[in-house]
């Protein structure tokens, strides 16, 4: 028998029957002989480097993109430092920020999270709580608690009757200007879209700037949050809170996305526009020939720096409106909260606690540019001496805030405007056409129509 | 070895056109693998440096000692390892079966092994997500197993049983004289045979687990257990604005070296599994 | 038929050989499928806090007006067609030239399907990497010479995206066609070349008269299977341009994807599933009704 299988095999490959075994199974053992001490080495490395004590301290996991991750470091020390008998793990996420609610969402559909402290932006409130990830937190804290911090950063962490958030740090947009530009044409700050658009041009004109108004356009989420000035500057709104009306197709929001239009077609903003995030924005800022910018408060660190050929040339103001409507300052900003099936929830609420607190905040926000969501750093010494328009910035919030819709589908609702801006600047279809499509299906997917 | 070429052409182009296809197929890799030993500022640099005259290993460092590519490595080499095997072992059995054993509505059965082989596997990913979360299986080496190895069978199955067809029947007759169960003459006598088959299938699942990325993606959202190609792909830099060039390229050639290996030793058994499944299917 | 033992003596093997594979394919393939087509009747979203609700055909309702659908239909129809066409074209030519004896020609094929081997998601990054706007090496390669003036925006541009896109899928997969063409080459008979030559043929008219329509099996095959692959191209598109920019290279894939991980709209995801695998299966059936019977038995 054993000549018929020596056959077999030969007949099989075309080999010579003294070779016909040897080669191949020499190759696959070694091959395999390989793997298995490879996977040995990696398993032991892996197992010490993960074995701990059973008296360890209790470790607490949370997901940063990844400048913040570094960000945190210090203040991270400090609760460590503070409270030995937990250990804070940030894990350092990719940068994009959505890359970030990515991986978040994933990891709760799984329905077993590894991360117990949830960083949190504004925006991703209403989905992360409808879903049911998150711990309510509202027995937790008490009115006057939660009257320390500022109230539109409170109610970006509400959804229905709970609250999911403890406000961390805030953001708003605004318009950065170049005060010696304006000053030089005896000009002042504007106050509405058309002075903006007539500083522009003048300037441009007159100082030989390259470009007025630097705005971000790349279809991305940025988009959104700048468009929601925009709107709110014409008077208009984009979904309704209370009634779930969708106002994307009104006047207003035509007009608005005729004026952004405009500002490419007429080279106050660069052609490349549409493909600008914040920092590509910010970089032709600070190459010093532009007057105005729209961003958010991390860029008043960036174009002071002692490099920036604009270091101590640039001033900020609430967004421009059009006449007899008020200015609106998109409200973004970050919180934490707390997953709703962590297995350290006391552990977890200490953290909150301490990053909660005003001396915590104050380094933060001294080692960033940041703002903070506590309403008392406004007036604390230390942080005007460093940060003159920190003031300005709390006020803007306090007066303009723009909150975008804190529907639970809003990533959706927020792709479909994204789509059909990019469209209309595009010019592969009107503003109107643009607007009525993004209305109709906003309206189809809020259930609305 | 002994045919000539059906015909001949100046052999200043044909050489030109194999130099060609060298350049194409290797060019990509070559480039990673420059890139992984440059030094940031020639990384960063205009017009790029080809041949670079200062050489680092720094950003393969980076991967070993700031990063876990250790870990990735592992989950990497487990799964597909443990796919494999859980691929050959229950697929060579069905192989034999539906190669000789009186199966009823066996055409109809081989009919839809062939079709699920075309399935992208975007159709299979809601129905699979589902799965996981019902069995708990996030952040488990089997919610990645479990797939990788239903993926392969057809694969598996179809190759392994034009193997068996190939096999002649008097060597089971004879076993069955012999004495031998079912299940023993595969084990003792027909796995020895088909043993070169089986490294030819076992290798093409390997490479399938190994680089898969839509399950490993969305199934794994521990740090410590993802596969290569999902910490490659997310890799990141240390701040917003700098894309970490090096340690990217760095990790593309660790990443791809296994397979590279994999395709030197076994090119043949590739290109057997490949025709095999397609073409014999 | 073979004399086949007595049923009641094999049955218990023929169970314990075939179940577990027929179970596993039924759990990974027929559930998720079926699961689809379930969940398609059904709205569970955000919007009813992810509890399913019966809405009959509305999810297909919602797709007709869903611009961002037909838009990912039509991205993945231009990746497809041109991706696979260009891959057959090359990789006949490749089979062609490796079908040829000349010295090393073994090493030749190795490296030939290396790229077929490497991880896709890992080889994306490279190809970003390769099409980088500003350190490039293909910018810098053009610049060289003098093809272009100054550095393109490969893959910030929407057509540029979808072109570099098409190049990575070439270069990964043109192997594979390759291989399954030159088994195709390798079963064709020296001698009918051979008898055409002696009736006067040029090696272009054998070419058109032998070589394509006995490879034409394997061309089918090669089609088949690429482009069900493209179809649901989702790792290659993902790591590198994140469907972006502005969705010009968002598939259908990265649509589905998004539908279910992002937006959590569970329904809708598998209504997009449904549709996806009708289009696969209708296109395939075509595919297979124009090969004609001859070639569906050769398959």
């Amino acid at each position: 028998m054993h000549d018929l299988i020596n056959r077999w095999i030969s007949r099989l490959f075309n080999r010579g029957p003294g070779r016909s075994r040897s080669r191949p199974l020499f190759a696959l053992a070694g091959a395999l002989v390989g793997m298995a001490a490879a996977i040995a080495v990696t398993g032991l490395w892996h197992l010490g480097a993960t074995a701990q004590p059973s008296d360890a301290p209790v470790e607490l996991t949370m997901l940063l993109h990844v400048p913040e991750a570094q960000q945190w470091r210090t203040i991270a020390d400090r609760f460590e430092a503070e409270n030995p008998d937990l250990r804070l793990k940030i894990i350092e996420g990719p940068s994009a920020t959505n890359a970030i609610e990515d991986l978040h969402t994933a990891a709760f559909i799984l329905g077993d999270s590894p991360y117990d402290l949830i960083y949190l932006d504004v925006a991703w409130v209403p989905k992360f709580a409808a879903a049911g990830w998150l711990m309510d937190l509202r027995d937790r804290l008490t009115p006057a608690q939660l009257a320390e911090y500022l109230p539109g950063d409170v109610a970006g962490g509400r959804y229905r009757d709970g609250l999911y958030r403890l406000p961390f740090r805030t953001d708003m947009g605004m318009l950065y200007y170049r005060k010696d530009l304006l000053e030089a044409a005896g000009l002042e700050p504007p106050e509405t879209f058309m002075e903006l658009i007539a500083a522009s041009e003048q300037l441009q004109r007159s100082q030989g700037v390259d470009w007025g108004y630097l705005w971000q356009g790349k279809q991305y989420e940025g988009l959104s949050a700048m468009f929601a000035e925009v709107l709110a500057g014409f008077g208009g709104f984009w979904v309704d809170p209370e009634t779930q009306a969708v106002g994307l197709d009104e006047p207003a929001a035509i007009a608005a996305v005729e004026f952004l239009q405009r500002t490419i077609a007429s080279g106050i903003s660069p052609p490349g526009t549409t493909t600008y995030t914040e920092p590509e924005t910010l970089r032709l800022f600070r190459t010093g020939n532009s007057v105005f910018l729209r961003n958010w408060p991390y860029v008043w660190n960036e174009v002071n720096r002692p490099d920036s050929p604009i270091r101590g040339q640039v001033a900020i103001a609430p967004m421009v409106h059009a006449p007899g409507e008020r200015s609106g300052a998109c409200q973004g900003g970050w919180g934490l909260g707390i997953n709703r099936a962590t297995r350290h929830p006391e552990a977890a609420w200490r953290a909150l606690e301490f990053f909660g607190r005003a001396d915590v905040q104050k380094q933060f926000v001294l080692e960033n540019s940041y703002v903070s969501s506590l309403r008392s750093l406004a007036d604390d010494p230390d942080i005007q001496a460093a940060y003159p328009q920190y003031r300005t910035w709390v006020e803007i919030l306090d007066n303009y805030a723009v909150l975008r819709p804190p529907v639970p589908q809003y990533a959706q609702a927020s792709d479909i405007l994204q789509r059909y801006l990019t469209a209309a600047f595009s010019g592969s279809m009107t503003p109107t056409d643009a607007m009525a499509a993004a209305a109709r299906e906003t309206r189809s997917l809020l259930g609305t129509a | 070895m002994t045919s000539s070429p059906p015909r001949r052409s100046p052999a200043i182009a044909f050489t030109l056109a194999i130099v060609l296809l060298m350049i194409f197929c290797l060019a990509p890799v070559l480039w990673q693998l420059i890139t992984s030993i440059k030094v940031n500022a020639d990384i960063e640099t205009i017009p790029n440096i080809y041949w670079p005259s200062r050489q680092t290993l720094s950003h393969y460092a980076e991967l070993f000692v700031r990063r876990p590519f250790f870990n990735y490595l592992f989950n990497s080499g487990f799964v597909a390892i443990a796919s494999t095997v859980l691929c050959l072992a229950i697929g060579t059995p069905a192989a034999y079966s539906l190669a000789r054993q009186p199966i009823p509505g066996r055409s109809l059965i081989l009919g839809l092994i062939l079709i699920v082989t075309l399935f992208p596997y975007i159709l299979l990913f809601l129905g699979l997500l589902e799965l996981a979360r019902a069995f708990g299986l996030g952040n488990n080496y089997l919610a990645l197993i479990v797939p990788y190895t239903a993926i392969n069978l057809p694969l598996t199955i179809l190759v392994m049983r034009s193997f068996f067809q190939q096999l002649p029947r008097d060597l089971e007759d004879a076993a069955q004289m012999d004495g031998y169960s079912t299940g023993q003459m595969l084990l003792n006598i027909l796995l020895p045979l088909t043993l070169p088959a089986l490294v030819t299938t076992g290798i093409l699942t390997f490479i399938f687990s190994w680089n898969e990325f839509l399950f490993a993606f969305t199934f794994m959202t521990e740090e410590s257990l993802k596969t290569i190609p999902v910490a490659t792909a997310q890799l990141s830099g240390a701040s917003q604005f700098e894309t970490p060039y090096g340690p990217l390229a760095a990790a593309t050639v660790v990443g791809t070296i296994p397979l590279v290996m994999l395709v030197l030793f076994f090119q043949r058994k590739i290109v057997q599994g490949l025709t095999a499944g397609a073409v014999k299917g | 038929m073979p004399p086949s033992p007595s049923r009641s003596r094999t049955w218990p093997t023929v169970f314990l050989f075939l179940a577990p594979a027929i179970a596993l394919l039924l759990l990974i393939y027929g559930y998720p499928i079926a699961r689809s087509l379930g969940l398609s009747l059904m709205t569970q979203n955000l919007g009813t806090q992810l509890e399913p609700q019966f809405s009959g055909l509305g999810n297909y309702g919602r797709m007709v007006g869903d611009g961002r659908f037909w838009h990912t239909l039509g991205n993945t129809a231009v990746f497809t067609i041109a991706a696979v066409t260009i891959e057959l074209v090359l990789g006949l030519a490749i089979a062609l030239l490796l079908h040829r004896k000349f010295w090393g020609r073994g090493l030749v094929r190795t490296i030939a399907i290396l790229p077929w081997a490497l991880p896709t998601a890992v080889m994306a990054v490279g190809w970003a990497w390769i099409f980088n706007d500003q350190y490039g090496v293909v910018n810098d390669l053009l610049q060289r010479l003098h093809l272009i003036s100054g550095p393109i925006n490969w893959l910030g541009d929407p057509a540029l995206a979808m072109v570099s896109l098409i190049v990575a899928d070439v270069w990964k997969t043109t192997p594979f066609v390759s291989v399954l063409l030159l088994a195709g080459l390798q079963s064709i008979p020296d001698d009918l070349y051979e008898a055409h030559a002696i009736d006067g043929a040029t090696p272009w008219q054998s070419f058109w008269a032998i070589t394509l329509p006995l490879l034409m099996p394997q061309l089918a095959i090669a089609v088949l299977f690429r482009f069900a692959q493209s179809f649901g191209v989702f790792d290659l598109v993902q790591v590198m341009t994140g469907g972006g920019p502005a969705g010009s290279t968002e598939t259908v894939s990265l649509y589905i994807y998004a539908t279910v991980m992002r937006y959590l709209d569970f329904g809708y995801g598998a209504a997009l599933t449904v549709v996806t695998f009708l289009l696969l299966v209708a296109t395939v059936a075509i595919a297979i009704a124009l090969l004609g019977r001859r070639g569906l038995r050769q398959l």
